[in-house]
């Protein structure tokens, strides 16, 4: 037996106490005033009978009550055989391996796969070993096997990937995997260069009770470091000229000695096209740029090389000496504009269309005959200004949509929707209201949180109530649909809603000046290109992305000038080829990571280079190329102390948790410490049996 | 109400006379009831009481000459006449701290009712009464007038007891004080050697000062009945002193009675009267024994 709070054990000091009091104080009950103790002095007094003690009963009582308590605060703790042993000493070991990019910084791999084969040199054939192999995600290498040998090769196989290191998944896999152990003792080994950068703290973050957290450092070799930071591109474009793109590169030196005449390239689709040199202070940045570039062709391949390809590296860590970037000159949104009467019917819708910039609208104003053709499937938006549709181009607009485009009809005289397919719209048409009498009708009630009038939000930024309306078509919403703005007698005037992969908007009054004067108002255009981007889904793709972000695969092929049916195909099935090579289908990612009726199809990017994306099949729409680098916090090689980070995780300070080797499970723990309740117990009992006899005797007394 | 075995006396439990409060009253109460006892005065003067007849020697004043004894027998004698009683009547009472133990009437409220019973009695004589109060000084000091009764009851009413007391100092001090012989009253529980007591009053005696020493106790400091063991306390000193009663009472109470017997024996002896007093024991009772003993002792004087 031992003790977990052995200094409460100098309360025993307090067992003198009973016993001089029975010595000193037993006949001292009370002080009485006399007139004189004249004659009392004059008495032989012999006081020896005093120190007799008497109620040997109580005083044993007292004693043993205060013994009792003493040692149930003491806390005793049975090490006795039978808890001990009970549990046995097998161990439930989880081999957490770092393997960010930057352990592949000279040999410090090597290293730390020969620490990990160390650390599991202990492990008997009564021991799980899993290994986890871990950077910004981790994984289970091998779960649970009592066969030291395989859990070596494992670690042995490995090797380092081009993540950044982050603690807090690789712990939070060990403690689950933990938790499910009924083996008594648990330990996680962690071997990592301990990164400072990867390590937040996070308060939620505990393994279970009792494990033991070794760590074994795998220090990074002295020597130069330097890394390229995400490149600046300067876009610059001339009237009947191409693209012309101006690359800036930043360097950065995190070692204390300075780096002079490092070379420096520029690549484009695999051929060195500039080289320069560049020099760093210690501890320090620098930039530079190259010459611009003319882009012709779209996802052009760029990579920015430290050093010469082929020549030595410029440090011993390679992956962050290269960064790749795509270059693309931006694709125009094909919109498709229907309009039926005058030549400037659209003339407004065409004039806004071809100021646009990002994204850059390719408007092709068409008559409503063009609807029965093919025309429809070069575009990506169709915009129908004041036209009347029947059934059989009702169902191509709807197949249209639903595979991906954007349909805005703005309702005039003319407008009709055959009744058939009423129900598809966001709205049912009503009749045409007339306002050229008394005052004309104005908007208000705009749902500025609506990504089309998110930018009229701030004060001075639009006003759309200077428009007037002196006719319009009445809407009836559908229960579905959204009402974007309304006129301001509420009626609705603008009304959303998704179909299929598309969307559908139906505006209740022209896009020229035959209903409204809203074509001359200066929110006109930004409205229009408003209504383009988001009927389109157009987002700016960047040039380059991390590993570990996710690459919107939709959103990047309408950036490169999808329309609505190549859309629609390439949905059905994509191909991906990654920068190692592998080909994969991404229609089967896609479904598992969605796993929704409109599946978004998405990429995450896990390997350093560049992935391209091409829908199979005939016709399948534009290619996408897209650059993957690593994340630039992990070249820090910074470290931080590995016993901070156990003493997060297990809520102990760093000595217990390191060296504690015999550990209990938290329910042994509870069953070897319970002896306190018991003492405490049996105290208290003590010491109301002493109260009654103490009363008793003291009644006799008196 | 308690009430001795005496008959034809009307004894008063002293408690309950120490609740009525007013001294004035309570004496007037003890007093009124006894018999309206006399005290020759130790002079002679002019008076009606006969006392003596003496020889004529040169110097007497001839208006006392007896002129029917000289008309038969043809020599010139004085006629003697007892002096009226118009004595100093001092009453010195010990306050020191000691005096203030007993319950459930305390030693010296005891003595605060005894001594305005004397005053008031003394004062109905047409004696002159004074208080002197003490414990290791003179505390308050009322000089006899046949006008201080209402002083002397209002000195007594206020007094407490302080402070420790000191029997020889006082007493020693006042010797020189008292320069009119007069009947002196010392009222004191006399927590001092029987010797030391009498070598302090021997001078006030030897002025030719009637004595009379009135020993207060209460029936505690008699019999000593206390049963527990306790750590007894001076009330004067503060001393302490872990006492078993039951081991101690019998030599206590030997030597008690031992203080007593020496301090009656000395008193006769000096001749002082001396009187002990059990504050259980009623205040005209004692009024009435010490009134016996004095008409007793002025007989035989």
């Amino acid at each position: 037996m031992s003790f977990l709070a052995p200094l409460f054990l100098l309360g025993l000091a307090a067992l003198a106490v009973p016993i001089l009091i029975h010595l000193t104080q037993r006949e001292r009950k009370s002080v009485v005033e006399f007139p004189s103790l004249m004659f009392l002095r004059k008495i032989p007094y012999e006081s020896v009978q005093r120190r007799r003690i008497r109620d040997w009963l109580l005083l044993a009582l007292r004693l043993a009550a205060i013994a009792l308590i003493v040692a149930a605060f003491a806390r005793p703790f049975l090490r006795g055989s039978n808890l001990a042993a009970a549990p046995g000493g097998a161990r439930d070991i989880v081999m957490l391996l770092d393997r960010s990019y930057s352990m592949g910084y000279a040999d410090s791999w090597s290293r730390a796969q020969r620490a990990a084969a160390q650390a599991l040199e202990s492990a008997t054939p009564a021991d799980r070993i899993s290994v986890v192999l871990f950077a910004d995600t981790a994984e289970v290498a091998l779960r649970s096997t009592p066969d030291r040998s395989r859990a070596v090769a494992e670690i042995n196989a490995a090797s380092p990937g081009p993540g950044s290191t982050k603690y807090g998944p690789a712990l939070k896999l060990a403690g689950s995997l933990l938790a499910e152990s009924l083996l008594p003792r648990k330990e996680v080994i962690l071997v990592s260069d301990f990164q400072r950068g990867g390590w937040q703290p996070d308060g939620t973050l505990r393994l279970p009770g009792g494990t033991t957290v070794t760590t074994a450092v795998v220090e990074g070799a002295a020597g130069p470091s330097l890394a390229l930071t995400p490149v600046a591109l300067l876009r610059t474009r001339q009237a009947g000229q191409p693209e012309r793109v101006t690359v800036t590169a930043g360097v950065l030196n995190r070692t204390a000695a300075a780096a002079s005449e490092v070379p420096i390239q520029l690549e484009i689709d695999g051929r060195v096209v500039q080289d320069l040199r560049l020099s760093v202070g210690p501890n320090a940045s620098a930039s530079i740029s190259f010459s611009a570039v003319t882009i012709t062709a779209p996802n052009t391949r760029a990579m920015v090389r430290l050093g010469a390809a082929g020549a030595p590296e410029v440090d011993a860590l390679s992956r962050d000496n290269v960064f790749n970037f795509v270059l693309t000159p931006a694709a125009p949104v094909p919109v498709m504009a229907v309009s039926q009467g005058p030549a400037d019917a659209t003339l407004y819708l065409s004039r806004a269309l071809a100021i646009g910039e990002a994204p850059r609208f390719d408007a092709s104003l068409q008559s409503p005959e063009a609807l029965a053709g093919d025309a429809m499937n070069r575009a990506r938006v169709i915009i129908l200004n004041d036209v009347a549709i029947n059934d059989a181009v009702a169902t191509k607009l709807v197949t249209f949509v639903e595979g991906g485009g954007g349909l805005l009809m703005a309702l005039g005289q003319r407008a009709s929707w055959p009744q058939s397919r009423a129900a598809w719209l966001p709205a049912a048409i009503e009749p045409p209201v007339d306002r050229t009498r008394g005052a004309a009708a104005r908007l208000s009630g705009m749902d500025y949180g609506h990504a089309i009038f998110e930018p009229f939000r701030a004060p001075r930024s639009g006003d759309f109530s200077t428009a007037r309306f002196y006719s319009y078509r009445g809407l009836t919403a559908a229960k579905d649909a959204s009402v974007l703005a309304r006129f301001d007698t509420g009626e609705p005037a603008l009304v959303e809603r998704a179909a299929g992969r598309g969307r559908v908007i139906v505006y209740a009054s022209t896009l020229d000046l035959n209903w409204n004067d809203l074509a001359l108002k200066p929110m006109f255009l930004p409205f229009v290109h408003q209504l383009g981007r988001h009927l389109s889904g157009f987002k700016e793709q960047p040039a380059w992305l991390t590993i570990g972000q996710v690459l919107d695969v939709d959103a990047a092929e309408i950036a490169a000038g999808a329309t609505s049916g190549s859309a629609a195909r390439a949905a059905a099935g994509r191909a991906i080829l990654t920068p190692g090579g592998q080909r994969r289908d991404l229609s089967t990612a896609a479904a598992a990571t969605a796993g929704g009726a409109a599946p978004v199809a998405a990429l995450e990017l896990t390997e350093q280079g560049f992935y391209e994306v091409r829908g199979t099949g005939r016709d399948a729409g534009p290619t996408i190329v897209a650059a993957s680098n690593v994340n630039i916090a992990e070249s820090n090689l910074e470290r931080m102390d590995p016993k901070e980070l156990v003493a997060a995780v297990t809520g102990n300070g760093p000595s217990g948790s390191t060296s504690g080797q015999d550990v209990l499970p938290d329910e042994a723990q509870e069953l070897a410490q319970r002896v306190w309740w018991y003492l405490l117990f049996a105290g208290i009992l003590l010491l109301i049996g002493e109260t009654i006899l103490a009363h008793r005797y003291s009644r006799v007394r008196t | 109400m308690a009430t001795s075995s005496m008959p034809g006396a009307r004894f008063i439990d002293p408690a309950v006379l120490s609740r009525i409060g007013n001294l004035e009253l309570v004496a007037k109460r003890v007093v009124d009831g006894l018999i309206n006892g006399t005290h020759r005065s130790p002079f002679f003067g002019a008076s009606v009481d006969f006392a003596e007849h003496r020889g004529y020697v040169a110097g007497d004043d001839i208006r006392r000459v007896d002129w029917r004894v000289y008309a038969r027998t043809d020599k010139y004698y004085i006629k003697e006449f007892e002096a009226d009683s118009n004595a100093n009547f001092s009453v010195l009472l010990d306050v020191s701290k000691s005096m203030g133990f007993g319950s459930p009437i305390s030693k010296l409220d005891y003595a605060k009712t005894l001594a305005a019973c004397l005053a008031y009695l003394a004062n109905a004589q047409r004696d002159r009464v004074g208080l002197i109060t003490f414990d290791s000084e003179i505390v308050e000091h009322v000089p006899p007038s046949a006008k201080h009764l209402d002083v002397v009851l209002h000195t007594l009413d206020k007094a407490k007891p302080a402070r420790p007391g000191q029997l020889i100092a006082p007493l020693r001090k006042l010797a020189e004080h008292f320069g009119r012989r007069g009947i002196i009253v010392v009222i004191s529980d006399f927590y001092a050697e029987p010797e030391e007591i009498f070598h302090a009053i021997g001078p006030i005696v030897h002025r030719g000062n009637d004595v009379v020493l009135f020993h207060v106790m209460d029936p505690q400091e008699i019999d000593f009945s206390f049963a527990d063991p306790s750590s007894f306390e001076d009330m004067e000193s503060g001393d302490q002193m872990p006492i078993v009663p039951t081991k101690l009472a019998a030599d206590y109470r030997a030597l008690v009675q031992s203080h007593i017997e020496t301090l009656s024996k000395k008193a006769s002896q000096q001749p002082v009267d001396y009187m002990l007093l059990n504050t259980r024991m009623p205040l005209d009772f004692a009024l009435f024994r010490f009134l016996s003993m004095r008409q007793r002792l002025a007989r035989t004087r």
